[in-house]
């Protein structure tokens, strides 16, 4: 691989860890952050999916994050870039913690 | 009373009398408790000017109306004086069993005067109290001391003490109770040891009673329910500890590295991190009296040069011992928390002073001569050894018992210790963490991350998500944390709880438990009323505006590395906004009618 | 089928809630000394055990007590004190080999555990699940099941 052509890595925290049995992956994509999300969702499974999206109650509504995650790209919360709409690219870094930590 | 016991301990260890004193109904209910009427006590008797060392610095032991009931996690207490470290006033919070204990005994809190002229130790058996000789324990370690107590007295009775660190006057050395908890900031164990105190024993058969049994067992059944089923309380605490922030401080970019200077993210976060810690040393979780989050860390280290076997450490020992260091070995870091148990001294502010030594000796500021070893960032063995030397001010760690500011300030270079008002500061950098900084700068006892914990709202999304980067707002959720967390430190529970709770649960606790008419407004009043009260001490002490500052370094140098790249702290930005909210003039002095609104005139 | 306090130290935080919660259940005060359960503590090795009374079957401190104070409720399985009838010589105290039954001087009373009528509070606050109140059968399953799984571990190790 050429440098600077390093692929989109996702990086796992916590109790997460236990249902991916990885702490960070470059297998999935998207070209928005919704679209790797439920890429993430459909590899490993309805535990992940618990964590990450709110449950639907409606047909045609939209995927919405539940409260109980953290994500990041590139270090920043993805509530102070385009949230579920944030786009992505090769050489980004999205991390999802389980909001859990304090102290 | 309910919810107090009514009734105070002073003791005058230069005389030798004990005596017994009802507590003031009205006191306590406008502070509270533990950090807010210990301090406010401390006030009325001595004069904020004094030397910290000195006979005339009352040491205030003092719990809360809620303390030893089955609130949401009460089981703390405060050490209140003038602080050694950094000539502020001082109140340092610990959980445990003890600060229950002392009520149980029949002692809201105990008030020490003078100096004994040898060493003491301080019984309380129910009605029983008495100064006893502690010439035998004098230089015994924590757990040694704990042990030998408890032989003599009773296997239950719960202790609090000093070791060497408090007894050699190590500037920010611990009063450390039920072995492995701390009143770990600003120096109050140096106060003790100053003053030839060596231990408090207690052993109390009695009860605390509250006012209105029902109201209060709904209240709170409902609060620890919330609690439970908060991510954070409920779950990642417990299973993970607080180093769980580790990753996502590195991640954000806001976790300081190599004292400051190379901040952002750090190569070895993973390996000191939570994860790591829970997957390698930990044996088991602990909590305190009453707790239902157990955050604390039983853990083993069961071979190599760093067997040990202890508690902790917290997150900010994880940084300041690691990060801080360059130092990515967790059983090191896990040595060193441990002989700071053991030997009675706040990790905090020791990792970050050898961060400061380190930087000063890559500068050249500091040699070989000086120091006796070479000094680098990352160097596990060296930290290790340096943290034992400091708690025994042994050759080098004579120096770094100083804390930072004097160190750094007698090689020539202040700016480099990472304090504010002489306090180190914790594991978030302020350039990353724009409200933080805020907090940091404003804090009356120096820099201090549980009085205004703006990494809930800035990193952590709690209550909601406010940008790191900006300024925006941060000076109206400082005060409202800072306010919100005198309170909480002053009922007797624990700061954790607010993740999940908050002034909500904490009038409907107060009230049912007291009897008193506390509404969510009174909470948060008494909060602000503590918080200005603190400031006043500062004033007349001599603290200025000046003083509500940082370390340039992160008002000047931007971030180096990671997503907060290019960052410094715009404090100027934010200060004059947070002394307006705050009803202070453009000094930072709270106006005549902040203090009558206050009832503090 | 009778439920019983089960106990599992691995799970306690020593944090003892279950002492709060008992003596609030008793005497609607907070009095750990005047708990039915204690949380023994061993400090040096990081581990805590919470204790209470057992219920026996034949209970040596109902055989020794000379006024027949203490009978069993059937419906809960819970030893109870008739304090009417206690004439506090303390004998149950002697004669109890697990120190599961103390004497509080300060209300002139035997303490000890009645399974709060069936619904111990100690279990239901229990923060880390180290007391639970539960089947027999399915409590002590569930560490079968635990030290199986171990067992299994071995096992395939060996196996392997």
């Amino acid at each position: 691989m050429q440098r600077g052509c390093s692929p989109l890595k996702v990086k796992f925290f916590a109790l997460l860890r236990d249902i991916t049995g990885v702490k960070e992956t470059t297998d999935f994509s998207g070209n928005i952050l919704v679209e790797l999300l439920e890429e993430l969702c459909e590899h490993y499974g309805k535990d992940l999916t618990r964590w990450i999206f709110a449950p639907i109650t409606g047909d045609d509504q939209e995927r919405q994050l539940s409260g109980d995650i953290i994500i990041m790209v590139n270090g920043r919360a993805i509530e102070h870039l385009a949230g579920l709409a944030t786009p992505l690219k090769e050489e980004d870094v999205v991390a999802i913690f389980p909001r859990l930590a304090g102290g | 009373m309910y919810g107090w016991v009514g009734q105070i301990l002073r003791i005058n260890l230069s005389d030798g009398t004990v005596k017994k004193e009802a507590l003031d109904p009205v006191e306590a209910k406008n502070y509270m408790g533990a950090r807010g009427l210990g301090t406010r006590l401390w006030l009325k008797e001595c004069d904020p000017k004094l030397e910290p060392l000195s006979e005339d610095n009352n040491l205030i032991f003092m719990t809360g109306a809620l303390t030893g009931t089955m609130a949401t996690n009460a089981g703390r207490y405060n050490v209140v004086c003038k602080a050694p470290l950094t000539g502020a006033m001082a109140a340092s919070n610990a959980g445990g069993y003890w600060g229950p204990e002392l009520k149980y005994a029949g002692y809201d809190g105990i008030i020490f005067e003078g100096k004994a002229e040898k060493p003491v130790y301080l019984l309380i058996n129910d009605d029983q109290v008495e100064l006893r000789c502690a010439e035998h324990l004098w230089g015994k370690d924590v757990n040694e001391t704990t042990d030998t107590l408890r032989e003599e007295v009773d296997i239950d009775a719960k202790v609090a003490c000093i070791g060497p660190g408090g007894e050699k006057l190590v500037k920010y050395a611990c009063v450390m109770n039920d072995y492995t908890r701390a009143a770990g900031r600003s120096g109050v164990g140096a106060v003790m040891g100053f003053k030839n105190l060596k231990a408090i024993v207690v052993k109390g058969t009695g009860a605390v009673r509250v006012a209105d049994p029902d109201a209060f067992f709904d209240a709170l059944v409902k609060a620890r329910e919330k609690v439970k089923n908060h991510p954070v309380t409920g779950q990642g605490l417990g299973m993970f500890g607080t180093q769980i922030l580790i990753n996502i401080l590195d991640e954000a970019g806001g976790f300081p590295v190599n004292n400051f200077r190379d901040s952002g993210t750090f190569s070895g976060a993973e390996a000191i991190s939570g994860e790591t810690l829970a997957k390698t040393y930990l044996v088991r979780n602990k909590g305190c009296m009453g707790c239902s989050i157990g955050c604390g860390r039983i853990v083993n280290v069961p071979e190599g040069p760093y067997r040990s076997f202890g508690e902790g450490p917290e997150y900010e020992a994880g940084w300041s011992f690691g990060a801080d260091c360059g130092i990515d070995d967790l059983a090191a870091i896990i040595k060193a928390n441990n002989y700071c148990n053991e030997l009675g001294v706040d990790p905090i502010t020791l990792g970050s002073t050898i961060a400061c030594a380190i930087e000063l000796y890559e500068i050249g500021a500091l040699t070989e001569k000086e120091t006796g070893r070479p000094l680098a960032f990352g160097d596990a063995e060296a930290m290790v050894e340096l943290t034992r030397m400091t708690a025994l001010r042994e050759g080098f760690g004579n120096e770094l018992a100083e804390g930072s500011y004097r160190l750094a300030s007698k090689y020539g270079h202040p700016e480099l210790s990472m304090t504010c008002k002489k306090q180190e500061m914790a594991a978030y950098d302020p350039r990353a963490l724009q409200g933080m900084g805020l907090n940091y700068a404003t804090n009356n006892r120096g820099g201090c991350h549980v009085r205004g914990y703006m990494t809930a709202p800035e990193i952590l999304g709690i209550p909601e998500k406010l940008d790191n980067l900006i300024t925006d707002g941060k000076a109206q959720w400082t005060k409202i944390f800072q306010d919100l967390t005198a309170a909480v430190d002053s009922s007797g529970i624990c700061l954790f709880l607010t993740f999940a709770i908050g002034a909500p649960e904490v009038a409907e606790q107060m009230t049912a438990a007291t009897g008193f008419d506390y509404t969510v407004e009174e909470v948060m009043k008494v909060g602000e009323r503590i918080w200005n009260m603190e400031r006043l001490f500062n004033i007349t002490n001599g603290f200025t505006k000046e003083d509500d500052t940082m370390p340039p370094r992160l008002l000047k140098e931007p971030v180096k590395v990671g997503p907060c790249k290019g960052a410094v702290n715009k404090l100027d930005v934010m200060l004059p906004e947070y002394y307006q909210l705050r009803g202070w003039d453009e000094n930072g002095v709270p106006t005549t009618g902040k203090l009558e609104e206050l009832g503090l005139q | 089928m009778a439920k019983v306090l089960m106990l599992d130290p691995e799970k306690c935080t020593s944090c003892r809630t279950c002492e709060l919660a008992c003596s609030f259940e008793h005497d609607r005060e907070f009095r750990p000394s005047a708990a039915r359960v204690n949380v023994v503590q061993f400090e040096s090795e990081g581990i805590s055990v919470p204790l209470m009374c057992l219920q026996c079957d034949t209970a040596a401190c109902v055989r020794v007590c000379p006024t027949g104070a203490l009978q069993r409720n059937e419906a809960t399985g819970a030893l109870e004190m008739d304090d009417d009838k206690c004439i506090r010589c303390k004998m149950c105290i002697q004669a109890c080999p697990f120190g599961n039954a103390t004497y509080d001087s300060a209300k002139n009373r035997i303490l000890r555990c009645d399974l709060c009528g069936g619904d111990p509070q100690c279990a239901k606050f229990c923060p880390g699940g180290a007391i639970t109140f539960t089947e027999a059968t399915s409590g002590t399953m569930a560490k079968k099941r635990a030290y199986a799984a171990k067992f299994k571990e071995v096992l395939q190790e060996v196996t392997k």
